[in-house]
């Protein structure tokens, strides 16, 4: 592991601890229902819009459609980092932006399922057998990593009753964040749903919860800005000019689902409008999800993983270019900012 | 294992270390050591290499971080009082080790009939301090005083002694094989030093300047970060010292505004898990296995280092009419040694085939003696002379 890695997944790490500190019982018992329905809408609509679309093109061009169904399911995740950093930047506030911090951070469980059960069904197509397992592997996937980060969030509890100065605050976040992000590595679970799970154990048990949150506020610019520059670094800018018909189509469509997710949703759950029209512009933002499961359909598919990869790496690098101007753009027509 | 499982690891058995540990009134920095001797290879091994080839980014940002904070203890409006008593302290405590550890080895390598150049150049080494070990007892334990201000600037500037020292050493130990005394030499340590403070004066000036964009707080932390690194690499590329150019840095933007305390103040807030990290993996990378090696000259070395370092520091005192208790105590606070040390001595490998590995191995297993002493003498010294609150 080189420091690059080493310095996105702990920022990642972070990041997904933050974003558990936003599902307190409290701030669920009004919030709830409506999570749910937005976070299940957008990432359903994306998949299901993307992968018909992908179908189409892959018909029309005499391929066999399987490929495009794993490739839908990646346009089902969403990437926190942007997003945040773009409500921290213009101090964002107001119900918008709360929702949407609890939208990104759990879209990602369901992108695990609907890329699981976009492979059972590619199975299907091509063995002519549905694998239950891939489906329930992806169940315990998620529900492992929730144990994790309540394992870990527990074990905080009780080591918080032995910190006194600040700096130790700082010390013991940091050191259960890179165990947790370390931890799911080791065990082959998803870093951003363990560290998910951690922030929102740690929000509800622990008394002083917000000082390991604000601890963390005081030094992670210097880490964000790492990052994103690391991000910036490893763009793949030569590969978007390959980004063809389908890589194009992938960008619009994705975009198109998310929106109009976020607008049934927040109809259903009875959010507002607010919410309903400005919420989707925060979930452009796609990176290391979507490339997982991009990674996982190349070792399925040997023979389409490259067009299955160029696609994704290629819009990834655009929407992580265009995904925090519109999230601005959201948060700004919503009076947030 | 992988490296982000092996570092929290370290952060966390560092805090439950030092907690543990301080039941027996050790100080957090000889905890930290522990703990990375226990964590290190010899024991359980749960460092990855990926930690320890990183360690040297690291060890370089942290030793950078320390020296431009030791910057802010010269400030010229407060310092004119003390600065006589800092230079014949930190000048005379440096030389006496040197002398006395030199003399020593001299006459050891002359009963054993080997040549007598390693002494003089491992007298040299002898003559420098470790930093770090010696801030951080002074902050974890709040210690203030007399003591405490000359021993933070003592510990600052005697690297640049210890510069001038190891580089004559080194010429005359050329001069001794080679019958050549190459004055080029001791231009290159002068250099190293005049460098140092060049660049550090440079850059804390123009970031001074330019720090009247810097907004928010976060960009502050983020420009003070980035200046310490830029300053260490770029002393690091030409060959100057990292700490001397560091401490210059801090010097120059104590000095050039009021408000420049911000950027010392910004760099507490955040250097605990990086100290507690350094820590940790200078003790994993202790080497046990070579105090076997370290012989009579090894023990002459830390003896007459000791000998040295106190009584060179009363009778600076001395000289300098500094306070009593200051005088009586400053030289052995000074005991730690690290990373100084060991660059003559890597130098020495070089400059010197036949016994170069000799010298280094006894710089190497005397450090491993100090980073693991030093800091309980540093607190004992503190608190005999009052500077440390009965807390305890």
């Amino acid at each position: 592991m080189d420091v690059s890695d080493f310095i996105s997944n702990f920022v990642l790490g972070m990041i997904a601890f933050a974003l558990g500190s936003n599902f307190t019982v409290k701030q669920l018992r009004s919030a709830g229902k409506p999570v749910l329905w937005i976070s299940i809408l957008e990432a359903g609509f994306a998949w299901i819009l993307v992968t018909l679309v992908m179908i189409l093109y892959f018909v029309i061009k005499h391929l066999p459609i399987h490929p495009a169904l794993v490739l839908g399911a990646a346009a089902a995740a969403t990437a926190p980092a942007a997003t945040v950093m773009v409500i921290r930047e213009y101090r964002a506030t107001g119900p918008v932006t709360e929702m949407l911090m609890r939208v990104v951070a759990i879209d990602d469980a369901w992108c695990l399922l609907f890329s699981a059960l976009a492979i059972a069904s590619a199975n299907a197509l091509t063995l002519g057998i549905f694998n239950t397992h891939v489906v329930m592997e992806a169940f315990f996937e998620i529900f492992a990593a929730l144990i994790l980060g309540g394992i870990l969030g527990a074990l905080l509890y009780f080591v918080s009753r032995f910190i006194v100065t600040r700096e130790e605050v700082l010390v013991a976040t940091v050191g259960f964040i890179l165990l947790a992000v370390g931890l799911s590595m080791r065990l082959r679970l998803s870093p951003l749903l363990t560290n998910i799970a951690f922030g929102i154990f740690v929000a509800n048990i622990a008394k002083n919860s917000e000082l390991f949150f604000a601890a963390l506020r005081e030094v992670d610019s210097v880490l964000f800005l790492a990052f994103f520059v690391l991000v910036g670094a490893n763009l793949e800018l030569d590969i978007v000019p390959r980004i063809g018909v389908m890589g194009l189509l992938y960008i619009i469509f994705r975009v198109v689902g998310k929106i109009l997710g976020v607008k049934l949703g927040a109809w259903i759950s009875g959010a507002g409008s607010n919410i309903g029209n400005y919420l989707g512009w925060g979930l452009v933002p796609q990176a290391g999800v979507a490339l997982g499961v991009a990674l996982s359909a190349k070792a399925l598919y040997p023979e389409y993983g490259d067009i299955i990869f160029t696609t994704i790496t290629a819009t990834t690098v655009i929407y992580e270019l265009v995904g925090p101007i519109f999230a601005k753009y959201g948060l700004q027509k919503a009076g947030e900012i | 294992m992988n490296s982000l499982l092996s570092a929290g690891l370290i952060l966390l058995l560092g805090f439950v270390g030092a907690r543990l540990l301080k039941l027996i009134r050790l100080p957090n920095v000889t905890a930290f050591l522990l703990v990375g001797i226990l964590i290190g290879p010899h024991i359980l091994n749960l460092v990855t290499p990926d930690i320890f080839t990183a360690s040297e980014f690291f060890s370089n940002l942290v030793l950078g971080i320390i020296a431009f904070s030791l910057g802010e203890n010269f400030r010229l409006d407060k310092i004119r009082v003390g600065m006589k008593q800092v230079m014949w302290i930190s000048i005379v405590a440096a030389l006496g080790a040197w002398v006395l550890v030199s003399a020593a080895l001299i006459i050891y390598f002359v009963t054993i009939e080997i040549p007598i150049y390693p002494a003089i150049v491992l007298g040299a080494a002898a003559s420098a301090t470790a930093p770090a070990a010696t801030v951080l007892v002074i902050r974890e334990y709040r210690a203030s005083g007399m003591l405490t201000e000359l021993l933070l600037k003592v510990v600052a500037i005697d690297d640049a002694w210890c510069l001038i020292f190891a580089a004559m050493a080194i010429a005359a130990g050329n001069a001794m094989r080679a019958e050549v005394f190459q004055m080029s030499i001791v231009f290159a340590g002068l250099g190293e030093i005049f460098g140092a403070l060049l660049i550090g004066g440079i850059l804390g000036y123009i970031s001074s300047r330019l720090s009247k964009f810097v907004r928010t707080r976060e960009e502050l932390l983020i420009y003070t970060l980035g200046l310490v690194l830029f300053n260490v690499g770029l002393s690091i590329a030409l060959e100057v010292s990292v700490l001397l150019s560091s401490m210059m840095m801090g010097l120059v933007m104590v000095n050039m505004a009021r408000e420049n305390y911000k950027f010392f103040e910004v760099l507490r807030s955040v250097d605990t898990p990086l100290y507690l990290a350094f820590f940790i993996i200078s003790g994993a990378h202790l080497d046990f296995g070579i105090l076997y090696k370290m012989g009579i000259a090894g023990i002459l070395y830390v003896t007459f280092r000791t000998i040295g370092k106190v009584y060179g520091a009363k009778l600076g005192a001395r000289i300098s009419d500094a306070p009593e208790a200051a005088g009586r105590w400053l030289g052995l606070s000074l005991a730690p040694q690290a990373g100084v040390a060991l660059g003559i001595g890597l130098v020495a490998k070089t400059a010197f085939p036949e016994y170069g590995d000799y010298i280094f191995t006894i710089i190497a297993a005397t450090s491993v003696i100090f980073e693991l002493v030093g800091p309980l003498l540093t607190k004992y010294s503190l608190m005999r002379a009052g500077e440390i609150a009965s807390t305890e």
